[in-house]
């Protein structure tokens, strides 16, 4: 094959390559790109929405920095990750695990629990959470005063309210991650294991030295998938709890809306969820860092 | 290193998500709390009247659902027939979302209505940037005096009256009668004796009092009374100054407060604290709830005794209820403004009384801001439990203030320190006065 002809197919396959890729493109610059640049333009102003902007430079970032109610709500959802993620990651490595080494007609129905809440809407599944965790009337307290434990006021506890979305959240959630390392154990070949049960290898240590360092892409796709969602948890909170009881749920993303669409702030709204991105994209960064440098 | 870049842009894509994450789950959670509205919503009626030709074209926005909003599109459809120069589109949208996020958004990008309600919370907000236009021309005199005072006071700014009010919304304590009657409780008529009936009332089934438990307007909307019974007020009449820091305001924070701490009212409701239905379903036995409850208490729990009274006093204070309700409005950045008020005032502002009356004793229960509409409809004012409102109830009502949101945000956050045991009801008091002075300082 000659050199020119070598070229003229690379570029062809380019061409094709961005054909395809060009409907997406086109899609992230005008429902992603160009908002989010809209939105750093509307940070550098003074903007009710229904006046004329008003241009104040740096001004909102600058009142940012002394908003305790904004880095109370920054704090908060920090702890809601901290807690949330290595829940969520642990608990559907474990329940893939399990169901992986199941076997009969019971995998299917186990399966199809665990994704259920999945599949419900997320506003939905978090009114039936409300339901099941209601102080006066809801099965939960009810289980609960069987086992002789008082009555709980879970979405009416400022030190409760926290753990019940995380609860709810990870009840949705856990399912579709579940899935996810499902089908990427069920990717490792057979006669790994094979091998190491010959080798006399227990069933943790096929798990410790055989499983968990296979899924290693799936584990950094989980971890930066649901930290990053972690930090925009609102629907369920919105619903459950409007940020209440006094701010205990107020996560960043609802304090950006109330900012945004209660008090009409919708400079400084921006300004917030430009700082936001900016915390995100650094926690994106340094786990990416740790994951890289175990390879 | 080029896997690592692709990595990094990925991570940075995805982050930057979280920007426009906020935007699309916004009306995603509006919707799903919508609930039983779900048919209401814009895409659904706004192709109802397309415009005929040589016509003005209006754009009219509303929050109502069933009745209610077929009373405002049948409205609009008359008003159509009888004149040929404006044709007027009706929208119904979910209020969940109306106020916060629709009006806004719509103003916003220039397509925001001609004609709209708009609730007292929300007034300033809109009066402020220019988008009420000034109704005072419209009004004869006649007509002028036949609405309260208080009514007109409480839309005037700058010495303008900037939206019709239509109707009142005044609030009482109802009451289960056998619930009291079998604890051997007398209907309370003092702060003390609520508390005690709360008491007395509550088990582990059945709450003592429902109040609301989550802050929002309609928060603030139930305490207010308790705190202007002793003469206390948040601002200075002309909005200008806290007055938030008084043993008054202490005073009503804490016994708001108490109901909660005591675990007489439930810090979370399946049912919203203003759906007549805790009462009804009878896991409650007192509700601070208002008018609009009467209809339903009469269609859907007739079996049910429940009686009415005023809001309990405390030692020393005199009777004060909230009158709240709708206003409408028309966008004074309208090229036709002129046209939109002149259907406004047909509406509920001319000699004409029928649809005020209608709306007041048929639609729902409401006073009218109108003497002439409450002197009309004397016999249904008087009727069942409406009379308590009319003869005990009404003459103590006073218009729900039009705070700014960062106001409104504030008195919240006093409730709620003292509800959840965070301050006592004098700290608060002091906490936020000097909140509110400095959000004054900044709103100037």
């Amino acid at each position: 094959m000659t050199p020119t002809r070598k070229s003229a197919r690379v570029m062809q396959e380019r061409v094709t390559a961005y054909g395809f890729l060009l409907p997406n493109i086109l899609g992230l610059m005008i429902f992603v790109f160009i908002p989010i640049v809209y939105a750093f333009y509307v940070s550098l102003h003074d903007w009710n929405a229904l006046t004329p902007k008003v241009f104040v430079g740096f001004q909102n970032y600058v009142t940012l920095m002394t908003d305790s109610k904004w880095w109370h709500s920054v704090l908060r959802t920090l702890m809601y990750s901290v807690v949330y993620v290595p829940l969520l990651f642990c608990l559907a490595l474990l329940s893939a695990v399990i169901v992986n080494a199941l076997r009969g007609k019971t995998v299917g129905i186990v399966r199809t629990m665990f994704l259920l809440p999945f599949s419900i809407t997320s506003v939905i599944a978090a009114i039936i959470a409300m339901f099941l965790l209601d102080p006066r009337s809801g099965l939960i307290n009810q289980l609960l005063s069987f086992a002789g434990i008082g009555r709980q006021q879970f979405l009416g506890s400022p030190s409760q309210a926290i753990y019940c979305v995380i609860f709810t959240v990870l009840w949705i959630n856990l399912g579709y991650n579940m899935t996810i390392f499902l089908s990427a154990i069920k990717e490792i070949p057979k006669d790994y294991y094979e091998a190491a049960h010959m080798d006399g290898a227990t069933r943790f240590q096929s798990f410790r030295y055989l499983t968990f360092p296979l899924l290693r892409e799936t584990n950094t796709f989980i971890l930066i998938v649901t930290t990053i969602a972690s930090f925009q948890v609102f629907d369920q909170i919105i619903v459950m709890t409007n940020g209440g009881p006094i701010d205990a749920t107020e996560v960043s993303v609802l304090y950006i809306y109330k900012e945004a669409f209660q008090m009409l702030h919708m400079g400084y709204s921006s300004a917030l969820a430009f700082v936001l991105f900016l915390i995100i994209f650094a926690f994106s960064m340094i786990q990416l860092k740790l994951v890289s440098s175990n390879k | 290193m080029k896997l690592r870049w692709k990595m990094t842009a990925l991570a940075a894509i995805s982050s930057m998500l979280v920007l426009q994450g906020c935007s699309s789950s916004a009306p995603a959670a509006g919707n799903a709390a919508g609930g039983t509205q779900g048919g209401k919503d814009s895409q659904g009626s706004q192709a109802a009247a397309p415009a005929k030709t040589g016509k003005v074209k209006l754009t009219f926005w509303d929050m109502h659902s069933d009745a209610e909003s077929k009373f405002f599109k049948d409205l609009v459809d008359e008003y159509n027939k009888t004149q040929d120069k404006v044709q007027i589109e009706y929208t119904a949208f979910k209020q969940d979302d109306y106020q916060s996020t629709k009006l806004p958004t719509g103003f916003a990008s220039g397509n925001g209505p001609d004609i709209y309600m708009i609730s007292p919370g929300e007034f300033m907000k809109f009066a402020k940037a220019g988008l009420m236009k000034d109704l005072t021309p419209y009004f004869t005199p006649e007509v002028k005096s036949d609405f309260l005072p208080a009514s007109l006071d409480a839309v005037t700014y700058n010495n303008q009256v900037l939206a019709l009010p239509f109707e009142l919304e005044l609030l009482g304590l109802y009451y289960n009668k056998d619930m009291l009657d079998k604890a051997g409780v007398q209907v309370p008529k003092t702060w003390d004796e609520l508390h005690a009936a709360a008491k007395k009332l509550t088990t582990d089934k059945v709450a003592g009092l429902i109040i609301p438990p989550d802050k929002g307007a309609y928060f603030n909307f139930i305490w207010y009374p308790f705190l202007w019974q002793q003469g206390g007020n948040v601002l200075n009449a002309d909005g200008t100054k806290s007055t938030f820091n008084t043993p008054e305001t202490a005073k009503a924070l804490d016994f708001w407060g108490s109901f909660f701490q005591e675990g007489l009212s439930p810090k979370k409701l399946q049912l919203g604290p203003w759906e007549i239905g805790n009462l009804g379903n009878k896991t409650a036995a007192m509700q601070i709830c208002g008018t609009w409850a009467i209809n339903q208490i009469e269609d859907k729990y007739k079996d049910v005794p429940i009686g009415l009274a005023p809001l309990p006093i405390p030692a020393g204070g005199k009777a004060a209820t909230d009158a709240g309700g709708w206003k409408m409005a028309v966008n004074g950045q309208s090229k036709n403004a002129d046209e939109a008020a002149k259907f406004v005032m047909w509406a509920f502002g001319s000699s004409d009384t029928s649809h005020a009356l209608k709306w007041g004793t048929e639609v729902k229960f409401a006073y009218s801001p109108r003497k002439s509409v409450v002197e009309k409809g004397k016999d249904i004012y008087s009727k069942g439990l409406r009379k308590v409102f009319t003869d005990e109830i009404y003459n103590s009502a006073i218009p729900e203030p039009r705070y700014p949101s960062e106001v409104l945000d504030a008195v919240g956050d006093a409730m709620q320190y003292v509800m959840y045991g965070k301050m006592s009801g004098a700290d608060a008091a002091k906490t936020i006065d000097a909140k509110l002075t400095d959000i004054l300082s900044k709103t100037k």
